[in-house]
């Protein structure tokens, strides 16, 4: 990986293609301009959320460039991992020799009504017919973990306090303010047992990497994406992410590693419990343990396996098709020493990137090595 | 507690599950050797929540079950009247596009 660029999340007055060129522009100065063959952007909702299509077009123009070859790519809320993914999928073909991976979103300029009403609709059509939101189905999901496992709430709140804590240091996050348990437990019910700050705020923001043929620092070690059924009710588990579990299996199968090779992950935390679910998911604690983990600690930058070190969705905010992206550029930032306040204690060699596309129907792991991987 | 069957689902002819209705194959095998049988309308509450916020525009929130019906049949049921507790034994009925939980469950025999 030649560069990671991460624009500031939040309430931003400027239009998507404003974001993504932002992004753009750090990395490719970043490269000293070298030229770009193959131009993927991922976006969630461009139409709909930001009034543009044709985005690989206006971020190229804007940027100037020239690429042979450019895809949009959409895989929901995983839209920047699936980007990501495509373009590694493509040097590894040999059909390109740099590119640059933008993802991005613009949701604030609509109504929280309107902006839930657009997510939902990667849902299941029966699921949009029911009336289902994301918290809503989220709220379903929490609940069988907790009477799956006989789970502690207070785990979920604990999810919410360290990313919050994290995103304190992070100059780009939308919520830079650490909160109290009580303050998560006493914000307004959205769906329970999920409170208004166990759930992903709406958010502007855009993240940018280069991805470079041949080895360097943050090289790609694994890729792996995985499907659930599309309707909630038709998955064997509720209370784990079959999209996960093969993501993780199917990436630590091509870097040739085991899960005790990892050192920290960021995962995709839209709403407090995901988080809990997905540490179990790719395999670093058993089904049911995760909540002792963020409860005692062992989840923070200086625990034994830190867990979104930026902040996550949680703190750092969430432009759902940059979000996936996002990930992986803080996975990078850290394993090539960039991270600045967010470094964690111990440089870590191998880090995860994890991402969520719709309620968990399409899923992503991002597996990056420190030292030389595998091509790209 | 017995109940007449009276919600629609589908039968796959090739692994026999059942599943709601739906356009395309079995979720399970992919065969299209499907046909409509009636199971029993009563279930168990796996979850459901209220949700405060859109849909609900201000007015009474909008409620939702996850049920288990015979068969391991499973449906995502519009609450109108109160939100169930979990594990109760609810029966459910399509309406329109959508499937909604009966206000007050009818037993016989
Ligand atoms: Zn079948």
């Amino acid at each position: 990986m030649a560069a990671v660029a991460v624009g500031r999340v939040g309430k931003r007055p400027e239009g998507l293609v404003d974001l993504l060129a932002e992004v753009g522009e750090s990395a490719l100065e970043a490269i000293g301009r070298k030229p770009i063959d193959l131009l993927v952007v991922g976006t969630m909702a461009a139409g709909p959320l930001a009034a543009v299509e044709s985005v690989v077009p206006a971020s190229a123009e804007r940027l100037g460039l020239d690429p042979a070859l450019g895809w949009r790519v959409e895989a929901a809320s995983a839209s920047g991992a699936a980007a990501f993914q495509a373009a590694a999928f493509e040097l590894l073909a040999g059909r390109a020799e740099r590119a640059l991976v933008l993802a991005g979103e613009k949701m604030t300029g609509h109504t929280t009504a309107e902006v839930t009403r657009i997510l939902a609709r990667s849902l299941h059509p029966s699921e949009q017919a029911a009336g289902a939101t994301m918290p809503a189905l989220a709220s379903l999901v929490a609940q069988r973990y907790l009477d799956r496992y006989g789970a502690d709430p207070a785990s979920f709140d604990a999810v919410t306090v360290q990313f919050r804590q994290s995103a304190r240091g992070n100059p780009n996050a939308q919520f830079p303010t650490p909160v109290s348990r009580e303050e998560v437990v006493r914000s307004r019910m959205v769906a329970a047992p999920l409170h208004l700050l166990h759930c992903a705020a709406i958010s502007d923001g855009a993240a940018a990497v280069v991805l470079e043929r041949g080895d360097g620092p943050a090289a790609v070690l694994g890729l792996g994406q995985g499907f659930d059924a599309f309707a909630l009710v038709d998955r064997t588990e509720l209370a784990s992410f079959r999209a996960t579990r093969l993501a993780a299996q199917r990436a630590y199968e091509m870097a040739r590693i085991t899960r005790k090779e990892v050192d920290f992950a960021e995962l995709h935390d839209a709403f407090a419990p995901f988080a809990l679910i997905d540490l179990e998911d790719v395999g670093i604690c058993g089904g049911g343990e995760a909540g002792r983990w963020f409860l005692d600690g062992s989840t923070a930058p200086e625990g034994k396996f830190p867990v979104n070190p930026s902040g996550g969705i949680l703190g750092r905010g969430h432009p759902v098709g940059a979000s996936g992206l996002l990930a992986i550029a803080e996975v990078a930032r850290q394993l090539r020493g960039e991270a600045g306040p967010l470094a964690l204690p111990d440089r870590p060699a191998v880090g995860l990137a994890h991402s969520i596309g719709g309620l968990a129907s399409h899923n992503f792991v991002t597996l990056l090595g420190a030292l030389a991987g595998r091509e790209p | 507690m017995t109940v007449a069957p009276s919600f629609r689902v589908l039968r796959c002819a090739s692994c026999h599950v059942h599943f709601l209705p739906r356009p395309g194959l079995c979720p399970k095998c992919g065969s299209r050797s499907v046909r409509p049988e009636l199971i029993s309308p009563a279930g168990r509450v796996l979850a459901a929540t209220e949700l405060h916020g859109p849909p609900a525009e201000g007015a009474a929130p909008h409620r939702i079950a996850l049920v288990e019906l015979s068969g391991g049949v499973r449906v995502l049921a519009v609450a109108p009247g109160r939100l169930p507790a979990l594990g109760e034994t609810v029966e459910v009925a399509a309406v329109g596009d959508h499937v909604e939980l009966r206000s007050e469950p009818e037993t016989s025999g």
